[in-house]
């Protein structure tokens, strides 16, 4: 038996049950949480984030008009509030260095003799990743892990899904240039 | 050109260093969000559903409608009828079975008061007691039917469909109940209905079970599960 899809239960979210937005959560906030990551690189921030999308999404159920999936209407709202919250931050310049912090120590914590080892890979796509711009980072990031189809990753990137496959070469190349750029820079050290 | 289709979107790489790359994706570490997120969440819940104090005063009163108000009026009657009977002459026997009547009278006004309660939980308590006299209340068997059909919380109707299973026998109900069976969107109350028809159901519903199934007018894996358990069906036909 096939469990209650996501749109029966934004359905009734919509008709006053707002218990159904709990199992919404339960099904949603992980991957919610870690694309927030990906945007704003910072817990507290993303954690925040995960929690008003899904206020939002409890005041705006009923405008889900089900011609998408449920998933990509959500990630498209988080993706609106994450932005909306880079936005403001940039314009206070009070920019989430916080959780740069986080990076930086990811990236000071890699020494040379890590770069030496074998297990060292990942590290690198890891730092290659966060260099990229958020709209590639994004795009990446979704593709690779949400979604697995270009017309819901369009729909929650907020574009057609032909755009959504022509960012995602892009995201990619540049990703691989970077990743060269790093690579050659451990042998060089 | 290079395809990986293995999670995530078909990519189509252009080398096969990219296509690499992005099988390699998928090895990145993921983090989990702190136990505060979860916590944080359904406090906001909590609070964004909680309905305002002057309606919760109401609804712990119990005047919130005219439900409320009509209960309360049945309680002062059913209590002066009562006094009014058992001081009046007469046999002991009349007397009791007045005081009988006046208080299934007041047991159904708060069975269905309850089950028309805004609050989830009071309806499923509305419902639970409903168990006790739906064979005796044709009044009850109709409300939960109602609840059956139109809850917006599928834990109540599926209290109410279980409820109902002793009444599948009466026509009126089962022929209403196979018809929701065929009419309800929703697979969880169609699994619910299917499970009471397969456990109570009489032949000629059984039957009827089978034959939408086949012609596949259920929810597409509930026909399978309706299918697999026909030879059951069948099997006790022809004992």
């Amino acid at each position: 038996m096939q469990a209650v899809s996501d749109e029966q239960l934004i359905e009734w979210v919509a008709r006053g049950d707002a218990s159904c937005l709990g199992t919404l959560f339960e099904r949603h906030h992980r991957a919610l949480y870690q694309y927030c990551l990906q945007l704003t690189r910072h817990r507290a921030t993303s954690e925040d984030l995960v929690q008003d999308t899904f206020m939002k999404i409890l005041k705006k159920a009923g405008s889900f008009r089900g011609d998408g999936s449920f998933k990509a209407w959500l990630f498209h709202i988080a993706r609106n509030e994450a932005f909306n919250h880079l936005r403001k931050a940039k314009r206070r310049k009070t920019s989430t260095a916080t959780e740069d912090d986080m990076r930086d120590q990811l990236i000071d914590s890699r020494s040379a003799e890590q770069a030496a080892a074998g297990h060292q890979d990942m590290d690198i796509v890891r730092r290659a990743l966060d260099s990229l711009p958020e709209a590639a980072r994004e795009v990446i990031w979704l593709g690779r892990f949400e979604f697995d189809g270009y017309e819901d990753l369009g729909a929650a990137l907020g574009c057609t899904a032909a755009t959504a496959r022509v960012r995602m070469h892009r995201a990619m190349k540049q990703l691989d240039k970077i990743l060269i750029g790093i690579s050659g820079d451990i042998r060089h050290a | 050109m290079h395809d990986e289709t293995k999670g995530g979107v078909p990519f189509e790489a252009d080398e096969a260093r990219e296509a690499e790359l992005w099988a390699s994706l998928t090895d990145l570490p993921r983090e989990e969000p702190g136990p505060g997120l979860r916590q944080g969440f359904y406090h906001a819940l909590e609070r964004a559903a909680r309905p305002p104090w002057w309606h919760r005063l109401s609804e712990w009163l119990g005047f919130r409608n005219a439900a409320g108000w009509l209960t309360a009026t049945a309680c002062v009657l059913v209590g002066v009828a009562s006094g009014y009977l058992l001081s009046a002459p007469g046999g002991d026997a009349d007397r009791l079975l007045a005081l009988e009547q006046n208080v299934a009278t007041l047991n159904r006004s708060l069975i269905l008061d309850r089950i028309e309660n805004t609050s989830a939980s009071k309806r499923l308590r509305g419902v639970i007691d409903a168990v006790d006299v739906v064979q005796a209340d044709p009044v009850v068997a109709r409300a939960l039917l109602d609840v059956a059909s139109g809850d917006r919380v599928f834990a109540v109707r599926s209290a109410a469909i279980d409820a109902l299973a002793p009444e599948l026998a009466n026509p009126e109900v089962g022929e209403q109940l196979m018809a929701m069976l065929e009419a309800s969107p929703s697979p969880l109350v169609q699994l619910a209905l299917v499970d009471l028809v397969l456990r109570n159901g009489s032949n000629a519903q059984l039957e009827h079970l089978v034959e939408l199934a086949r012609e596949g007018r259920l929810h597409p894996e509930l026909n399978e599960h309706v299918l697999g358990s026909a030879p059951d069906v069948h099997g006790e036909e022809t004992i």
